[in-house]
């Protein structure tokens, strides 16, 4: 019953892959706990089993969903990323979730800017938004980090949320800003990585 | 698109089949779940929320390897209800379900189906003598499980709410 044709992805460090029924009590123990406040939470076990059903299920309703992320070495969780469009939704979202102990190591950076990627090359998104609440300051300075910017003339789900705009496909192909990631996501993972033939400053 | 399915199988009941709920349900499912008839099941809910009732009902099949099926009728594939295994966190365990939505009352579908899933559960998932949570004022569920032969077995509670469990007889060798 596993669902096994929703794509692999992987990255340096990572390794993304659908949801499964093992992965529950590690998603379970983030949305219970005060991390999630930004997203519905803390929520108690049922609605925490629901949602997970309901990230499943998006899958198979809208042919993509949040992955989980998974340390390439290890195999342990370390959160979710991946395009969420439930019914309330004005249009597609990129979204994003690590785990409160693993937080700071650049993973969610690393891991939503291949979903976005496969989004947008894969299955031909031409552009894409995130619903963040303006508190979440961790997420919005991702969301900067990642080339989005706040689009004040896009619909809100709730009216309570910040909608920030993803590029374009075409400013990410092969640009500086994509590059920018890049050099940031390998410093993560290399913290004395120095990009050779880059200016100083 | 990518897509990718479980192995959710349909189930022949008469003149209706069990099948895997779809995205096109939506807008049966919300005639339902706008009405009065729908708080024995969690109702009433907007349309959005049952976008969600229907992507749960999939996940669940994915994260048990049973679940919940939609009945639809053999000639026109419209949907009229619900039946199937339920064993959400918080259940404790597997549950048999079933709704009939409105118009399709009366004509002995939730029988022919709970029967069917019943018997598939037994044969494929593993579950028998399966119980069945029913609010006490619930009084037709309450008629149909006797006509299935579950019998009353204690009273419980289900997401702090007061119900009924019914316990269905073995299928096992019938």
């Amino acid at each position: 019953m596993a669902a096994s044709n929703i794509p692999v992805l992987t990255t340096k460090r990572l390794v993304l892959r659908g949801p499964e029924p093992q992965d529950y009590p590690d998603f379970k123990a983030t949305f219970s706990s005060y991390r999630s406040r930004f997203m519905g939470g803390p929520l108690n076990a049922y609605e925490a089993w629901m949602l997970y059903a309901a990230e499943i299920g998006h899958w198979q309703i809208r042919g993509y969903g949040m992955w989980m992320i998974h340390d390439r070495e290890t195999d342990k969780t370390l959160g979710m990323a991946g395009g969420w469009f439930p019914a309330k939704w004005p249009e597609p979202e990129i979204a994003w979730i690590i785990w409160p102990d693993v937080a700071g190591h650049g993973y969610a950076l690393e891991a939503t800017h291949r979903v976005r990627r496969y989004l947008y090359d894969d299955l031909g998104w031409e552009t894409a938004v995130s619903y963040i609440d303006p508190k979440n300051l961790d997420s919005i300075r991702l969301a900067e980090r990642l080339g989005a910017k706040k689009d004040p003339e896009a619909a809100s789900i709730d009216g309570s949320d910040a909608v920030y705009r993803h590029p374009a496909p075409a400013a990410l192909r092969d640009s500086q800003l994509s590059h920018g990631i890049e050099m940031e996501i390998a410093n993560y993972a290399d913290p004395l990585f120095k990009p050779k033939g880059f200016a100083i400053d | 698109m990518t897509r990718f399915a479980f192995d959710i199988p349909t189930v022949d009941a008469g003149d209706v089949i069990l099948r895997a709920p779809r995205e096109s349900d939506l807008d049966a499912l919300a005639g339902f779940m706008a009405s009065d008839r729908s708080h024995f099941v969690g109702g009433p809910a907007t349309r959005p929320d049952c976008w969600g009732i229907i992507a749960r009902i999939l996940g669940h099949w994915a994260l048990r390897g049973y679940g919940y099926w939609y009945i639809a009728e053999k000639d026109t594939d419209r949907p009229i209800g619900g039946c199937g295994f339920i064993n959400r966190e918080g259940w404790d365990e597997p549950e048999l379900g079933w709704q009939v939505w409105d118009g399709a009352e009366g004509r002995g579908i939730a029988f022919a189906a709970a029967t069917a899933a019943r018997d598939h559960g037994a044969r494929h998932f593993g579950l028998d003598g399966v119980i069945s949570y029913i609010a006490p004022t619930n009084t037709r569920s309450i008629r149909l499980a006797e006509r299935l032969g579950a019998s009353f077995e204690r009273a419980g509670e289900l997401l702090g709410h007061q119900c009924h469990v019914y316990r269905h007889p073995k299928q096992g060798g019938a």
